[in-house]
């Protein structure tokens, strides 16, 4: 072949390619679209929350939650039709992330799962009540991880970057810590809706901008809070299997049921990993404060600050997932560690129970 | 302006035809710098765009004075940019004041490392032993991480504050680019590189490819301004560098509060010196190569470190070789460094006069510069002879993996330690030929190689009885050698040979016969060397 066929071939074979890439392009856009304006199928869950919101397509907006607590109508901004759909899309994501009740994940979940690594991570396993957690008279908890609270926090310091996030890079900080995963592009549709769902959170509850409420975050547990008998591993276990071993299952790999998630993991390939906040030896106060708030689920705030502590110190020495900038070589050892601890452990753990496998939680364990 | 090229000749000590020629070379040097220095800037190092052009100003004019290669170009670099981007992203945010503070820092420290390896001679030396299947792996792994890095941009996409493994990243960049990015953007960065590609096929106008690339890229870009709007297109621009003068001095970042940022930039700035030194130490030693002549080495590391030691005091870039433009001056027949001085002039001119045109290129076109850039650097001509050896594909495939799945400081550190064991492994496994009780030993006999030879040396005296050691083709034997051989000869079970010594004896016979013939008198044997007097 002469040289001028053979650079004409390259060129042609390279504007096909990337034809083909625009062209490939073009039809995700279009896609996105179509699902952006599709009518959107809410879980049980965002149809009862966004309904006692009152969430509809209208000029003005009459938070119903506002006027039940305080017996005045504040009027807001409505939304449209586009806001109103973007808005159900988010709370689906908190309340599904990983679109079980979903007919197409991929679809209707925005490929939120091509951001998790694992398969029990849901937004709501954290922020719980989906993003709005509640008890009995409506008050919001401490320490709950309120969406709406964080969203009027707006841009806020972040300590251990010392930058100021966004409510978006907050978002990204949640996808690559705790739930082990990636970060989606900021321009990325999960963040929109969920942000578009954490807004309306706000309105409906009537937060104020660059306010700081009790529900906002974390209620971080240190170790001056305690009675400074130190964290303890074996106090920490005794607790675990008494308070927490019958959801989380005995290596506390989750627990699930018929296919069904009932307890995520908090260790194990599906738990957040090494560089998570949740994680102990990186930040010590951020796991007890979320477990002295918000567990035992129907028994928040029965534990104390250094049972607490213990749980968390305890949960932390299991092994998880390396994080991703630990590079190769520590995402291997945690890898070794998270295949060969778990039946180690059991084989272990066997003969103190005479030889009886008293336990039928490792087959339950998932 | 021949009396002004007679006046100029002396103190640069040139040999061009004329200064026309030199003055038109700067220009087209200028025009080729010049997109690559915005682009390196702006979407690699996060930095705005005067960074880059006061690197092909000042880092070239300091590197051209510095140093009497007459090929020597300087400049702003890619690898380099892109050591500083992925250094910094998780300090500050891009563009910010902390950021630029941040990016002089490492650009200062980094000029500070250099000057290490310059004054400490040995430090200086170990960048020799860096071999080519390293410096080609890192190349290619470095141009795979460019085509990734500058997959969002391409896209119109913010890229995201913090890294992650680059492989990673470049999937869901890939992806997010499919899905969310602007349609627009990704039309200007496809034009923008598809010109490029074409115009490359044409050598006459290889040189004018990412100018001409740019322009179209810029043109279409106001073509859909016109039509759609700059407010729907919301394609980024570089903006307005009408503030660029001709210096802007400034100050790197050193304060009690900015410490812990600065102490873990510390392995970046390594990276950034020794990717540095690399570069121009391999693109010295291929010029020189294909130019001809010799230029040493270390005239080339002391002027980038003495260059990177002054540019962050005037907001630019570090600097290293380039050899992409060097090879550029190479092939336009001129070898001066007025040309190469008067390319930083001829940019400063083109900045003070043309910033409003500058201003509006798109950044998906110089996103796409990158990625062809980066797509460049994956040359098969120079990837393919280290598939010949598979001891150098090893580490060829090692060095170019370890940009990939670690980062580039680890890939610095990898192809440091595999070029030196790699030349270590090389020197310990001599050749050993066994025929009846003769024993050959092609290549070193030291304390590294000795256990291979001594292991062969007594499987043969046990079958034979007695072994006779081959050293005709052995050149290097350290003292523990010499202390072996002297032990295998007291045992008396050992008996050497040296075909040179008798091949030298032979040489000086027929010389000294032919001497002898010619003028009746002898000459004197030559001196026996140290190795064969065994």
């Amino acid at each position: 072949m002469s040289t001028v066929a053979r650079k004409l071939l390259s060129i042609v074979l390279l504007v096909l390619v990337l034809a083909g890439i625009y062209a490939l392009a073009t039809q995700k856009h279009k896609q996105r679209e179509d699902i952006r304006q599709a009518t959107v199928k809410l879980t049980p869950g965002c149809a009862e929350k966004l309904s006692r919101y009152g969430l509809v397509r209208n000029e003005r907006y009459r938070s119903p939650y506002v006027l039940q607590r305080t017996g005045t109508a504040v009027s807001l901004r409505g939304y449209s039709d586009e806001d109103v759909r973007a808005i159900q899309r988010g709370c689906n994501i908190i309340d599904d992330t990983q679109g079980k009740l979903a007919r197409d994940p991929a679809l209707e979940r925005w490929n939120t799962t091509r951001f998790i690594r694992g398969s029990h991570a849901s937004c709501d396993h954290c922020h719980q009540g989906i993003g709005d957690k509640q008890d009995a008279h409506g008050n919001p908890l401490k320490g709950s991880l309120s969406l709406g609270a964080s969203w009027v926090m707006a841009d806020m310091y972040d300590r251990f970057t010392g930058m100021l996030l966004p409510f978006e890079l907050r978002q990204m900080q949640c996808f690559i810590n705790s739930s082990n995963g990636y970060k989606p592009n900021i321009a990325d549709d999960v963040l929109r809706d969920v942000t578009a769902y954490s807004r309306f959170l706000s309105a409906a509850l009537a937060l104020k901008i660059g306010k700081h409420y009790d529900e906002q975050g974390i209620d971080e547990i240190p170790a001056s809070a305690t009675p400074k008998q130190g964290d303890d591993y074996v106090r920490g276990e005794f607790l675990y299997k008494e308070k927490c071993q019958v959801c989380h299952g005995r290596q506390a790999f989750g627990l699930e049921a018929n296919g069904q998630l009932v307890a995520p993991a908090l260790a194990g390939p599906n738990a957040w990993n090494t560089q998570s906040r949740n994680y102990f030896y990186y930040v010590s106060t951020i796991l007890p404060g979320f477990i002295c708030r918000n567990m035992p689920l129907g028994a928040e705030n029965t534990l104390s600050n250094q049972e607490c502590r213990d749980i968390a110190y305890y949960i932390s020495n299991l092994p998880r997932p390396a994080g991703d900038r630990q590079g190769p070589i520590i995402a291997l050892q945690h890898q070794a560690l998270m295949t060969f601890m778990p039946p180690l452990m059991r084989l272990m753990e066997s003969p103190r129970k005479g030889g009886v496998a008293a336990d039928p939680a490792p087959e339950r364990d998932k | 302006m021949k009396s002004l090229a007679a006046f100029l000749k002396p103190p640069l000590g040139q040999h061009w035809p004329t200064l026309q020629s030199n003055m038109l070379v700067g220009l087209t040097l200028a025009l080729v710098t010049l997109p690559q220095a915005v682009a390196f800037s702006v979407t690699l190092a996060g930095v705005p765009p005067h960074f880059g052009i006061y690197a092909a100003v000042w880092g070239v004019l300091f590197c051209t004075m510095l140093n009497p290669s007459r090929v020597f170009h300087g400049g702003p670099n890619t690898a380099m940019s892109a050591t500083i981007g992925v250094t910094l992203l998780p300090t500050a945010p891009p563009f910010g004041a902390e950021y630029m503070g941040y990016a002089l820092t490492l650009g200062l420290m980094a000029g500070l490392i250099q000057l290490t390896f310059y004054l400490i001679r040995p430090l200086g030396r170990m960048l020799d032993l860096i071999s080519e299947p390293v410096i080609n792996g890192m190349i290619c792994g470095i141009g795979m991480f460019l085509i990734f890095r500058s997959l969002t941009t391409f896209g119109g996409l913010p890229l995201n504050t913090e890294v992650e493994w680059p492989l990673w990243i470049a999937w869901h960049s890939f992806l997010a680019v499919l899905e969310v990015g602007n349609l627009y953007a990704i039309e200007i960065g496809l034009i923008t590189l598809i010109t490029c590609v074409i115009v490359q096929q044409f050598d006459r106008l290889r040189n004018w490819a990412i100018l001409l690339g740019i322009a179209a890229g810029t043109l279409y870009s106001q073509y859909l301004n016109a039509r759609v709007g700059l407010q729907n297109t919301l394609v980024e621009q570089i903006g307005n560098l009408s503030s660029v003068g001709l210096v802007l001095p400034s100050l790197p970042l050193f304060n009690q509060e900015s410490m812990p940022d600065i102490i873990s930039i510390v392995p970046g700035a390594f990276t950034l010196a020794l990717l540095g030194l690399f570069q121009t130490v391999a693109a010295m030693r291929r010029m020189t190569r294909k130019a001809g002549g010799f230029t040493d080495s270390r005239k080339a590391i002391f002027s980038d470190a003495v260059s990177n030691c002054l540019l962050p005091f005037l907001s630019s870039l570090p600097t290293c070789a380039s050899f992409n433009r060097m090879w550029l001056v190479h092939k336009l027949g001129i070898h001066s460094r007025l040309a190469i001085v008067s390319s930083a002039l001829w940019l400063l001119l083109l900045v003070l006069f043309f910033a409003k045109v500058i201003a509006i290129i798109p950044m998906p076109a110089m996103a796409a510069v990158i990625i062809l850039l980066g797509a460049n650097m994956l040359n098969w001509e120079d990837i393919k002879p280290h598939f010949k050896d598979r001891r150098e594909a090893i580490v060829f495939m090692a060095s170019f993996l370890s940009v990939l799945f670690l980062d580039l400081f680890g890939a610095v550190i990898v192809g440091s330690i595999l070029a030196i064991g790699y030349s270590k492994w090389e020197q310990a496994h001599p050749n050993i030929s066994v025929r009846g009780n003769v024993l050959k030993i092609r290549g070193n006999f030291y304390y590294g190689s000795l256990p291979l030879i001594e292991s062969t040396y007594h499987r043969v005296l046990e079958r034979e009885g007695s072994v006779t050691i081959d050293l005709s083709d052995c050149y290097y034997i350290d003292r523990e050698g010499i202390r072996w051989l002297a032990a295998a000869k007291a045992g008396q079970k050992a008996a050497f040979a040296d075909r040179r010594r008798q091949n030298r004896r032979e040489l000086a016979r027929a010389a000294a016969g032919k001497d002898k013939s010619a003028s009746g008198k002898r000459r004197d044997r030559p001196d026996r060397r140290k190795r064969s007097e065994f």
